[in-house]
């Protein structure tokens, strides 16, 4: 497994707990996706992967790296995060924030190889390479984000809601993109609000309940005999299709 | 008439700039206002007190290796075990820093001001241009021209000053990435000592002494101009720096003699105003590190 949670607990201060007992698995080239309304923990479980949020009982464990340990490091690790504000920095340029994804590795030659493809797989990159990141639109700015993401050639791609506030058009491109990467073998756990398109796109998925329990986990057509989960989400899974 | 006074305005400019860049970089790279910055100032031209018999080039290279000493080893003492301290915690550690340093000098090799007689070739007059230009003018502004267009380049081509300008502007996020904290807080530290050297061989030479005090002036005009232009950006921050210069400069060639002692009254009125219209500075970034 990549990405192995076991009844995980993680909480803010002293108090709020916003994850209580959530278990998760991600094996290798596998695209999960992780959904659930506002507030159900799925962005704080990212945190936790990501050693922002202390794990208060239970393990992390990246590649069998605990995030506990003092020696963890995402890095290392090869975890990439996209997070969910993006974190584009708007005072470099489109073709700086890129070359910063790839600022820890060392193999400089196969880092232009792999900007190229980045710019081949988002050509507006290409187009507004000199411009400032500030310049871009919402969508353009997440093309970059993830861009960015891959750069470290992550052996798992953390993807915190991508399609945010996003235009219908930009959110097709996106999940395109995100399938694209899972036919390629990339380890994905995709974070979304977008339950249909998800559970589209994804191998298995876990629906989270606040504060951050899993409701139940499985392909779209067990999660559908899942009366809890429907009920939760409001339509059966097993009625959307499974990926391609 | 106006080449003298462009070249000793855009100098004054420069000078500035480069003080303001010095406050600004740390502020955005560690959220620290660092009011020791003086004291780096003040190694700086002590250095240049103390080879003052030595080719001048000789004395600026020594005031660069006493002021990045100072920088570094303040960076290692004091301000590494505060890293994830909030800004005030830090700002108060940078108060300590720095008196602890001013009283240092005071007690053993500053404990009156010195004097450093002006190099000679320094208080010459060339033709500049087709005008009479002084010399200490036309050295301030190449001096100083000269390190922001390599502040420009180092944050502009490198990879360092990219880590730079990513750290200040997000840190966390920069972290995530794997820009190394112990990479760019380190050489920020180095980047300012530079800056506050040359900054210092620059007031040394245009004030002819050196005091245990001298860093203040320069500090709070660091971070004067730093506020003017926004201290969430670089940039902002040298045309804060460069504005208050030049305006300075344009305040004591127009006022009249009886006025020019109400010299800053008139600058920080005029700063105030501009404050008042964009609270932010002239340039904003967007975002700081705060905690």
């Amino acid at each position: 497994m990549v990405l192995r949670i076991e009844d995980v607990h993680l909480q803010y201060g002293s108090s709020v707990r916003a994850v209580q007992g959530c278990s998760l698995e991600v094996g290798e080239g596998e695209l999960v996706s992780l959904i659930g309304q506002n507030g159900a923990g799925k962005s704080t479980l990212v945190k936790g992967i990501m050693g922002e949020v202390p794990v208060a009982s239970g393990s992390i464990t990246v590649n069998g790296v605990s995030v506990s340990d003092k020696s963890y490091s995402t890095i290392r690790a090869g975890v990439s995060h996209v997070p969910e504000s993006r974190g584009i920095f708007a005072s470099l340029t489109v073709g700086e924030n890129l070359r910063l994804g790839a600022v820890t590795r060392k193999d400089k030659a196969q880092v232009a190889a792999d900007i190229e493809r980045e710019l081949e797989r988002f050509p507006v990159l290409r187009k507004y390479w000199s411009r400032g990141a500030s310049l871009l639109s919402g969508g353009e700015q997440q093309q970059l984000a993830i861009a960015r993401a891959l750069l470290l050639n992550p052996k798992l791609l953390l993807l915190d809601e991508p399609t945010l506030g996003l235009a219908p058009i930009i959110v097709d491109l996106i999940f395109d993109v995100v399938v694209a990467l899972r036919e390629e073998g990339m380890t994905i756990l995709l974070v979304e609000q977008n339950a249909v398109r998800s559970l589209e796109v994804s191998d298995r998925s876990y629906v989270l309940q606040a504060p951050g329990r899993v409701l139940g986990s499985g392909t779209a057509a067990e999660l559908g005999r899942i009366p809890a989960v429907v009920d939760y989400l409001g339509f059966s899974p097993a009625e959307v299709g499974a990926p391609q | 008439m106006i080449i003298e006074f462009l070249v000793n305005a855009v100098g004054l400019g420069a000078l500035y700039a480069l003080l303001t860049i010095g406050v600004a970089l740390l502020f955005g790279v560690l959220g620290l206002m660092n009011f020791a910055y003086g004291e780096l100032i003040l190694a700086g031209a002590f250095a240049m007190y103390l080879f003052r018999d030595q080719p001048w080039p000789f004395a600026v290279l020594m005031a660069i290796l006493f002021s990045v000493v100072v920088a570094v080893v303040s960076e290692r003492l004091a301000f590494h075990p505060l890293r994830d301290a909030d800004p005030v915690t830090l700002m108060i550690a940078s108060f300590a820093v720095s008196l602890a340093l001013q009283s240092v000098a005071r007690m053993t090799v500053l404990p009156r001001t010195k004097g450093v007689p002006p190099e000679s070739f320094l208080s010459h007059r060339i033709e500049f241009l087709g005008a009479d230009v002084s010399v200490l003018d036309l050295l301030t502004l190449g001096l100083c021209g000269v390190m922001l267009l390599g502040v420009a380049w180092l944050m502009g081509r490198t990879s360092l000053g990219i880590q730079l300008r990513a750290a200040a502007e997000d840190f966390r996020m920069a972290s995530s990435l794997g820009v190394k904290a112990n990479l760019v807080i380190p050489a920020a530290f180095v980047i300012v000592g530079v800056l506050s050297a040359v900054g210092a061989a620059v007031l040394v030479a245009r004030q002819g002494s050196v005091s245990a005090e001298m860093g203040l002036q320069p500090m709070l005009i660091g971070v004067i101009g730093a506020v003017l232009g926004g201290m969430s950006s670089l940039k902002g921050a040298a045309l804060g720096g460069f504005l208050l210069g030049a305006a300075t400069a344009l305040l004591e060639s127009l006022l009249p003699t009886d006025l020019i002692a109400f010299r800053d009254a008139f600058l920080f009125s005029a700063l105030i105003a501009v404050l008042v219209v964009r609270p932010q500075g002239l340039l904003s970034g967007t975002k700081v590190r705060v905690s």
